[in-house]
């Protein structure tokens, strides 16, 4: 009687597998699917950062249009398209095309897929291995970029050009004799719709850590004609972003009202923004009595 | 005889078809519940594929066989010379935004694959050499012994490193993130352990970063255990060099539910040779094949990529749906369409990829 009892709870127990299991094969698909679906979501908004995925102010190039010199390939196209593989330590053929290695790895360095061929020959881009690579004609391997679309006709003729004219290298940068505002987001008459998160400025040095507090920067709404007084302060929270000491944002505490908004540095000693060589933040612009306007843009409500 | 051995071929196939047993990819292998080294001369998989991959490959890959037993290819030339190839050529068209679109035809790859036995079971050396577009490229050439009885094997040449899922697409995240993919062969030795279950390699190699020179390496290795449904796998590599130090760390693994097999694979990196100093990177994959019909594959594919783990807003994404249709034997035809999606600065990150591929084998 018991093991009667016993074999119809197995065979309810089986059932009972068999439609978890069925349920499993029907509802796996669409789970993935699901999956999938937020995966696909999960592409970086890309706040704060370059074109190269590199928080803005930390020495990427700015892109533009591409010219017959080493910055400007650097900056377009050995940066953005060719270190996503050619970097760190596990760079094909051991060619790193980031900005501190590319030149020196490059230019009258033998190729390793073809050791009878340079990467790069000055005045003579027919015999150079990068150009016949990136023209899709080298004996050995793959056109580059590796899996993506061939280079623009016209970016393979400035890095031509630049072989041409005796690979160059770019022209040295002496380090920067002021401290400086790089770049900032929004951009200055900016208009947006809607509230900002957040201000970020960029800096051409490391900003000292310590000359940061609640009054280094102040952002103002700047009241309308009509409205009483001047400008207002909008409380923020002010802070250094840890990846990127280039880098500080101005978090406002609540959302922006639709206005005019100025972002003011302060001047008097003592509270200045300095860099990590003590040196205060240079500012040309025109200021609001002592202290300077670094950032002016607008907010306009939802639409 | 040849009708003994087409009658011998044919009768494995209907064993085959009746248990569902492996192809010749990794969604494959995990269908039936077989190592790499079922359908491959090589170990590790990829490359010139064994007489148990060649009848798979002519009777229950293709929707239709077709030819009679005269037509049979058993891949051996001799008793100890074995011939093997692949041929890629495709369709493509890249759509990136603020740029016109670019399309083209191309003879992707012509590979050829040879072994010769030199003592049965025990030695043999294995050439894997790209000809065609362009000259001639050694992608594998090396020497193996191996020890069938207790498992064991020990090769020393040049060969595809051990780590992760061994995937068609080299292009993958994981495989770019990784730096290890059938683009990437190393000169260095590889020690190797297969039984029924279990799967191991580990090898010692130059690495990429002392392709140039330095007096580096890089170790790399796997193991996997292997069961009829599923199967999951750890990797691991360390590369020394004068570049930087850098480490890969994954996990992957594969489960077969009725039709669909989903794969997955997850690697961190970190990577000292970046110029300001160390970065950490990650990569996911997950795929499902549904095998709708004999001879039909509908591949999804969905991939993350971080870039460097301290930066936000950076992520990388990637999704791919393709058809994989093998109407005959020896000839496969794949459409597929790729969507990458990055930030909205960068245009090459959000660019869209649609090809039609044609792929011969033997």
């Amino acid at each position: 009687m018991q093991s009667a009892s016993t074999g119809v709870r197995g065979v309810k127990l089986f059932n009972e597998y068999s439609s978890m299991r069925a349920a499993w094969c029907r509802f796996a698909p669409l789970g993935f699917l699901g999956a999938s679906l937020g995966l696909a979501a999960c592409a970086g908004k890309g706040t704060g950062l370059d074109a190269n995925g590199r928080p803005l102010g930390s020495g990427g190039g700015v892109g533009g249009a591409i010219t017959a010199d080493f910055q400007s390939i650097q900056d377009n196209v050995f940066t953005p398209v060719c270190t996503v593989c050619h970097a760190g330590a596990g760079a094909p053929q051991g060619l790193r095309l980031d900005a501190a290695n590319s030149f020196n790895l490059l230019v009258n360095v033998p190729s390793t897929e073809v050791p009878s061929l340079v990467r790069i020959r000055p005045g003579d881009p027919d015999n150079s291995y990068l150009i016949q690579k990136i023209e899709g004609h080298a004996s050995v391997g793959a056109q580059m970029p590796f899996g993506g679309p061939p280079l623009a006709a016209d970016v393979i003729a400035a890095i031509r050009q630049w072989v041409s004219d005796g690979a160059q290298p770019a022209t040295a940068q002496a380090a920067p004799a002021v401290f400086k505002v790089l770049s900032t987001a929004p951009a200055t008459d900016d208009l947006l719709i809607g509230s900002l998160p957040q201000v970020m400025l960029a800096f051409n040095q490391e900003v000292d850590a310590a000359s940061v507090d609640q009054q280094s920067l102040r952002l103002e709404r700047v009241a309308a004609t009509g409205e009483a007084g001047s400008s207002e302060l909008v409380l923020a929270k002010l802070s250094l972003p840890a990846p990127n000491p280039h880098a500080l944002l101005l978090t406002p505490l609540s959302p922006l009202q639709p206005g005019h908004y100025r972002v003011l540095a302060h001047t008097a000693p003592g509270l200045e923004l300095a860099d990590i060589n003590s040196r205060p933040l240079t500012l040309n612009s025109s200021g609001v009595g002592d202290d300077p306007v670094i950032l002016e843009f607008d907010v306009a409500g939802d639409q | 005889m040849r009708v003994k051995v087409a009658m011998a071929l044919s009768a494995v196939a209907v064993w085959l078809c009746a248990t569902q047993t492996a192809r010749a990819e990794p969604y494959l292998a995990v269908q039936g519940g077989y190592e790499c080294s079922t359908c491959h001369v090589n170990p590790t998989g990829g490359g010139l594929r064994n007489d148990f991959g060649l009848v798979y490959a002519q009777n229950v890959l293709p929707a239709q066989t077709i030819g009679g037993p005269d037509a049979v290819w058993g891949g051996k030339l001799t008793e100890f010379l074995r011939l093997g190839g692949d041929l890629r050529a495709n369709w493509t068209r890249n759509e990136a935004p603020k740029s016109p679109s670019q399309q083209k035809f191309a003879l992707d790859q012509v590979r050829l694959y040879g072994q010769i036995s030199m003592i049965r079971d025990r030695l043999s050396l294995y050439v894997d050499e790209q000809v065609a577009p362009n000259s001639a490229q050694n992608l594998e050439a090396y020497v193996r012994y191996s020890d069938p009885a207790h498992g064991w094997y020990v090769k020393g040449g040049k060969f595809y490193l051990p780590f992760g899922w061994r995937l068609q697409d080299q292009t993958a995240f994981v495989r770019e993130v990784t730096g290890i993919s059938m683009t990437t062969p190393d000169q260095g030795v590889e020690l190797g352990y297969e039984t029924l279950r279990w799967s191991a390699q580990v090898a010692v190699t130059n690495g990429a970063a002392n392709a140039q020179s330095g007096s580096g390496h890089q170790v790399t290795g796997q193991v996997v255990f292997v069961q009829p449904r599923w199967r999951v796998g750890l990797a691991a590599s360390q590369t020394q060099a004068d570049a930087g130090n850098r480490r890969v760390a994954g996990v992957f693994a594969g489960l077969r539910t009725g039709p669909i097999v989903w794969l997955g694979e997850a690697d961190l990196v970190s990577d000292e040779g970046y110029p300001e100093g160390k970065r950490k990177l990650g990569s996911l994959l997950g795929e499902a094949d549904w095998n709708l019909a004999k001879g039909h594959n509908l591949k999804l594919t969905a991939e993350y990529y971080e870039p460097d783990r301290n930066v936000g807003e950076d992520q990388q994404t990637r999704w791919s749906l393709l058809y994989e249709y093998t109407p005959i034997q020896f000839l496969e035809l794949r459409a597929g369409y790729r969507r990458y999606r990055g930030i909205p600065q960068n245009d090459a990150q959000n660019r869209r990829l649609t090809f039609i591929e044609l792929h011969g084998y033997f």
